[in-house]
């Protein structure tokens, strides 16, 4: 039993996301094989073999995977497939992206999004934004399955010493072209795999007044998160939605300002370790998950903790 | 619905239709009106020397309200309607009203201006603006009231001078809901005047069609007419609803269409008052139905004391204390009696419009016409006292005007005040509805009501046995009742009696209605739903008819001697 | 071109989801179901590409039980020309749908297919991508802006860090995202033409699709509750707990 896991990088950087998915996979059982398909991502197969745990790693450098285009990668991994009994991606955009194609390709289920790994054919996966969560048992050859990554504690990054093997490119699709990208700069941690995240909601009226939080987040070393309403006004990038349709984090400590927590938002949040809730509504449902609530309004309450945070 | 679905021209209201429509009517009422609601009464309608505007999202909210269609939807399928029944159409108003009933207005009077127009103006009047006003792109208002004329319009002064092919108007009018605003490009005043030689009285008022702009021929908008909204009033309740005081003819007059003849401007105004008045009916019992959304949602929420129903459920709320039931249960079976009684008068015009027999026809257009006064009266004034127990199941969170309990009751307010006071829809009821005809309407009435009291003999269900006594009651005071006051010759006695008289109709109706869905929850497969319906109904029947019997008590006891005191001493 | 859309018939996204007694499943008697958020933007989308002048015809499919006819009955409200219901009771997995999917579009041949970018019932994220796969097809999934260009589209799509552009020949695949649009409200005199507009109803057998359920659901359960904590009187007794007692900051 061996388990393929698909590198979540950026050509530069493994992503931290990748840690939890090699910790799902030895939850499995077997060994840990990485794949790090891109461009010019020899820095990446290096800190791949380096991760704890990890027996193997399989690079292929080709501007064909530059991109993570899911129309060279999916028929690239399934190339891959025979030789491995699952294989995980994290559930990040280009998991999602990829994971699926690669499933249909196999004729094989896929299983999206699993918090557990019971069994090494079973496994637990939330359904209707996180209200139920279903145990599912697949019978295919090669399980092919993406990870919720904050339901993993990740792997150490150093400690293994995995020989580093080159593979021959596959096919490439002329149906698709990657024009570019539009990123949203932060140099504060990544929203997913951020220890603190600070989030605001409608309630902050609009964008300008998100660089109230922006401060906090400096001070504690946290990313910055917002609820779809925020996102859907235009305060804020979409990538920094939190909730069922957007990202799920599971941080130390997550601060919700001005948000009622509709359980769309929860879906998102609610198995972070400690919630604080700041809200003028005193009924509002976010105070129902929240360890810490504080009833208040925020533009008193926020400068005050900005503050409190700057007196130590 | 079945029996309205299958009367001719009605063939397009299956269930899956209406079904639909209830379902994206819903849907409309939820996202795009109820928000609007809180802020439209904070900030109410504004009047400026250039016209009203009304709050922030108003305008949007009504263009897509038009553009959906929403207007048109019961209207003649000649002009752009959809031509389905008024019972659809009653459910359907239910939503708007339900979810922001200030905004809901602007239809309803469009609503009463197209009827008017479509029953009773020329050709040419109906093809200029019969389209524009059913999709919606004009609104409609009533121009009726005047300052010396409110319940008795036989006191209306506004003149009307002949001018060629039409009439120049002059006069004030007062209190005229969407009079002006800023949601569409033209407004069409429907308005009662006199012509030079009129004969005094309800005899010498005729009807005109005064558009905001004159449309040219070619259906383009012309020239500002002479009509202008003077000032709005400051009210207690749907202050988004902007209420004008309009000044016709300030210069040379106003320009307006004669409807039908001279003369007869406010029989005409009758024939589509019904329509107006059951939709205000509708009105009484809709805001009622969010008031009790609220504070049923509330209720379950707030904690407070230990409570003695359901000790062991996850809700620990006041709802499981048997006196906020009480209040709770109050609200719902009312408002369901309401809602039967509204569609039954609804499903009667349907009947009374499109049934193949004469006969048919006109027994349902006096069942129509006998429930109209009932809807109206009984389920608006009854509609303000559930609003009051909406605000009463908050406690002191009631009282704060940020919960919007207390927005429902002060816009429920007005319900029973507007479209005829109870006062009035009492003389009607007792007057033109039963004394005039000999009690004919009531004793068809009361022959259904027999009906369904036989049918109850059938059910084993425990309620229907409550319900065969509450209704048994209820059709021996009606006949009772009704027979003593067509017999009664002092028309001070007769008058005295009058509201109490429409209160007790209200509760015996409702036994009757109620008494039907406990039949119908009989043959539903749905237990779950049928038991709901039967504890509604049994609620009703234990604590809500036996109003009924206050009210004929007080009847009889009409011959007192208070109408002689002198009103100095009141 | 025609634009094939799918729409899939879901517990309305207002009403919490509880988990049956028997613990298989979610317990959807008497509740509320509404189409797929999802596949509501997938619907105006195509609709709005025929409104440019770029498509002559929206086909909505749906997959399902026969209720589903309500979900196609409510994208053609919206506007859609026709619907093709795929009637079964069986539960259909996300593989099962993207070959049924695959099975009318090789009947129908569209030019563009959109489908929601997940499902909030089982919140899967893979039809959309299967489908692609098994057509061969590029695919452009989490889109946020779609732009037809003759026989190609570029679409931005939504990822973990922010947009990305990309271009792909057609016929291709849209998975959307919530910002692809806002769905119009269905006009009255379309809920009316609905009815009149063609429904064809098809069995997996028909399309020679073989849907049987790959995973096997062991149990649904309720999540674990997170239990309520306390209301803290002020923003120094807030610091002071994250500090001293969750030990968080
Ligand atoms: C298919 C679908 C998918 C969705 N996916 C997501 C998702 O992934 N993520 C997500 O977040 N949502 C999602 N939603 C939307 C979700 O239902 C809610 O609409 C959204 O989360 C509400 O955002 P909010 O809490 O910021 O806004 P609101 O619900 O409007 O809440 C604003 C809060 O701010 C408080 N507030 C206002 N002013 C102040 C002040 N001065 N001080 C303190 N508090 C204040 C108010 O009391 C209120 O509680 C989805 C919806 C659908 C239909
Ligand atoms: C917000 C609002 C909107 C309105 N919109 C419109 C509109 O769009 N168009 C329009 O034309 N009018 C409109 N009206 C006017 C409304 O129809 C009248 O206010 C109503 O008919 C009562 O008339 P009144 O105010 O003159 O009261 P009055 O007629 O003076 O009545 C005062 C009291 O005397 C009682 N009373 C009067 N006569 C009798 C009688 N014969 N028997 C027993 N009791 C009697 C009444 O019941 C009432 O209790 C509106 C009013 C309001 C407040
Ligand atoms: C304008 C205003 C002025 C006020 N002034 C003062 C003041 O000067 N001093 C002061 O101390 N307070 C004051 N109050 C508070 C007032 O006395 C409370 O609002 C009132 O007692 C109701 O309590 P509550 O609002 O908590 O409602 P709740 O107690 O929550 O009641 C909500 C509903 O539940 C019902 N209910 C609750 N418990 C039971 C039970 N055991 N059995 C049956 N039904 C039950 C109630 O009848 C009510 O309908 C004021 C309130 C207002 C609005």
């Amino acid at each position: 039993m061996t388990t393929l896991v698909i590198a979540d990088h950026d050509n530069n950087e493994l992503k931290p996301s990748t840690l939890s998915v090699v910790s799902a996979a030895q939850k499995v059982g077997g060994d840990v094989v990485v794949l790090v398909a891109g461009q010019n991502c020899g820095a990446v197969a290096e800190s791949a073999a380096k991760v704890a745990g990890v027996s193997k790693v399989l690079q292929c450098d080709d501007a064909a995977y530059a991109n993570q285009l899911a129309e060279n990668m999916a028929p690239f991994i399934e190339g891959l497939a025979a030789d491995y009994s699952h294989i995980m991606f994290a559930n990040t955009a280009s998991g999602k992206n990829i994971m699926p194609r690669v499933a249909a390709k196999l004729d094989m289920a896929g299983i999206s999004d699993i918090t557990e790994v019971v069994g090494a054919d079973t496994y637990i996966r939330p359904i209707y934004a996180g209200n139920a969560m279903m145990t599912v048992q697949s019978g295919d050859s090669c399980q092919l399955i993406t990870v919720r990554t904050t339901a993993f504690d990740p792997v150490a990054a150093e400690g293994g010493s995995a020989s580093v093997e080159s593979v021959g490119a596959g096919s490439v699709s002329d149906k698709v072209s990657w024009i570019g990208q539009e990123l949203t700069k932060s140099d504060r941690p990544e929203l997913t795999s951020a220890s603190i995240v600070v989030s605001g909601g409608r309630g902050m009226q609009n964008g300008e007044n998100f660089a109230m939080l922006e401060a906090l987040a400096e001070k504690l070393n946290a990313a910055v998160g917002a609820s779809r309403a925020a996102v859907d006004a235009g305060f804020v990038p979409n990538d920094y939605q939190v909730g069922q349709t957007g990202k799920v984090v599971a941080p130390d400590l997550y601060i919700a300002i001005g948000i009622s927590g509709a359980i769309q938002h929860l879906a998102g949040m609610k198995d972070s370790k400690v919630i604080v809730a700041i809200n003028k509504d005193e009924e509002a449902p976010i105070f129902q998950v929240a360890d810490y609530g504080l009833v208040a309004d925020l533009f008193d309450a926020v400068p005050e903790l900005d503050a409190a945070l700057a007196a130590g | 619905m079945a029996d309205v679905a299958a009367l001719p021209g009605y063939e397009d209201a299956t269930p899956d239709i209406v079904s639909a429509i209830l379902e994206e009517a819903g849907k409309f009422a939820s996202e795009v009106l109820a928000p609007l609601n809180w802020d439209g009464d904070q900030l109410g309608a504004k009047w400026t020397a250039d016209g009203v505007t009304t709050p922030a999202g108003w305008k949007e909210a009504y263009q897509q309200f038009s553009e959906s269609g929403w207007n048109s939807l019961a209207f003649d399928p000649t002009y752009g309607g959809q031509g389905m029944p008024g019972l659809l159409s009653a459910a359907v108003q239910e939503m708007w009203h339900s979810s922001n009933m200030a905004f809901g207005l602007c239809p309803l009077l469009t609503q009463g201006a197209v009827y008017a127009i479509e029953s009773h103006a020329s050709d040419e009047l109906k093809q200029t603006y019969l389209e524009k006003m059913i999709a919606g792109t004009w609104t409609g208002t009533m121009n009726l009231t005047e300052p010396q004329a409110g319940s008795d319009l036989a006191a209306v002064r506004t003149s009307a001078e002949p001018a060629g092919d039409h009439y120049l108007i002059k006069g004030q009018k007062i209190y005229i809901t969407y009079g002006d605003h800023d949601m569409t490009e033209n407004t069409i005043h429907l308005v009662l005047a006199r012509t030079p030689d009129a004969p005094a009285g309800v005899k010498g008022i005729s009807l005109f069609i005064v558009p905001k702009f004159l449309v040219n021929a070619d259906g383009t908008l012309g020239e500002r007419n002479d009509a202008r909204c003077v000032s709005i009033e400051h009210k207690l309740g749907i202050h988004a609803s902007p209420t004008c005081v309009m000044s016709f003819g300030d210069n040379d007059g106003a320009i307006g269409y004669l409807v039908g003849e001279e003369n007869r401007g406010l029989m005409y105004m009758f024939t589509m008052m019904n329509e107006a008045r059951l939709a205000v009916g509708i009105e009484g019992y809709g805001i009622a139905e969010m008031a009790y959304q609220r504070a049923l949602a509330f209720a379950r929420d707030r904690k407070q004391g230990p409570v003695l129903l359901e000790k062991d459920s996850d809700v620990q709320g006041i709802v499981n204390h048997p006196d906020v039931r009480r209040m709770l249960m109050t609200m719902r079976s009312q408002i369901e009696a309401a809602r039967v009684m509204a569609y039954d008068c609804a499903a009667a015009f349907d009947f009374a419009a499109r049934h193949t027999d004469d006969e048919v026809r006109a027994r349902f257009q006096r069942r129509g016409e006998l429930l109209t006064p009932i809807v109206k009266g009984w389920s608006t004034e009854v509609g303000v006292d559930l609003c009051s127990l909406g605000v009463q199941i908050h406690g002191g969170m009631g009282f704060i005007e940020e919960t919007g309990a207390a927005q429902h009751l002060r816009d429920s307010r007005i319900t029973p005040i507007y479209e005829g006071t109870t006062g009035i829809q009492a003389n009607d009821l007792l007057g033109r509805k039963t004394q005039y005809d000999g009690g004919k309407a009531v004793d068809e009435l009361l022959e259904d009501m027999r009906a369904t009291h036989e049918a109850l003999a059938g059910s084993a269900n425990p309620v229907a046995a409550k319900a065969k006594a509450a209704l048994g009651d209820a059709i021996e005071m009606t006949a009772s009742v009704s027979q003593k006051l067509v017999a009664e010759k002092n028309p001070v006695l007769a008058a005295s009696a009058a509201t109490d008289y429409l209160m007790m109709m209200g509760f015996t109706t409702g036994s009757w209605a109620m008494a039907r869905i406990v039949l119908a929850a009989d043959n539903t497969e749905d237990r779950a739903f049928g038991n709901l319906q039967c504890a509604i109904a049994g609620f009703y029947f234990d604590k809500i008819a036996t109003h009924a019997k206050a009210h004929h008590l007080a009847i009889q006891n009409s011959a007192s001697e208070y109408y002689e005191l002198d009103q100095a001493l009141l | 071109m025609k634009i094939l859309v799918a729409v899939k018939r879901v517990l309305d996204y207002n009403v919490k989801a509880r988990v049956n007694a028997e613990g298989t499943g979610i317990d959807l008697a008497n509740v509320k179901m509404s189409m797929n958020p999802f596949d509501e933007i997938a619907v105006e989308e195509a609709l709005r590409i025929k409104e440019a002048g770029k498509a002559d015809e929206v086909i909505a499919v749906s997959m399902g039980v026969s209720q589903s006819q309500e979900t196609i009955r409510t994208a053609l409200a919206m506007g859609a020309d026709r619907g093709i219901l795929v009637e079964t009771e069986e539960e259909l997995q996300p593989l099962a749908v993207a070959k049924l999917l695959a099975a009318i579009a090789k009947r129908e041949e569209p030019g563009l297919v959109i489908v929601g970018k997940q499902a909030i019932d089982d919140d899967s994220n893979q039809t959309g991508q299967m489908f692609a796969a098994l057509m061969d097809w590029p695919q452009a999934t989490f889109a946020s802006e779609v732009e037809i260009n003759g026989d190609k589209m570029k679409v931005t799509r939504e990822v973990d860090g922010g947009l990305e552009s990309i271009d792909v020949a057609m016929p291709a695949l849209v998975t959307t995202d919530l910002r692809l649009n806002e769905p119009r409200y269905a006009k009255l005199p379309n809920i009316m033409k609905a009815k009149k507009k063609p429904l064809d109803t098809l069995t997996p057998a028909e399309l020679e699709v073989d849907i049987t359920s790959r995973l096997k659901v062991v149990k649904v359960e309720e999540p674990e509750q997170r239990k309520a904590g306390e209301i803290v009187g002020s923003v120094a007794d807030l610091v002071d707990k994250l500090k001293n007692e969750a030990k968080v900051i």
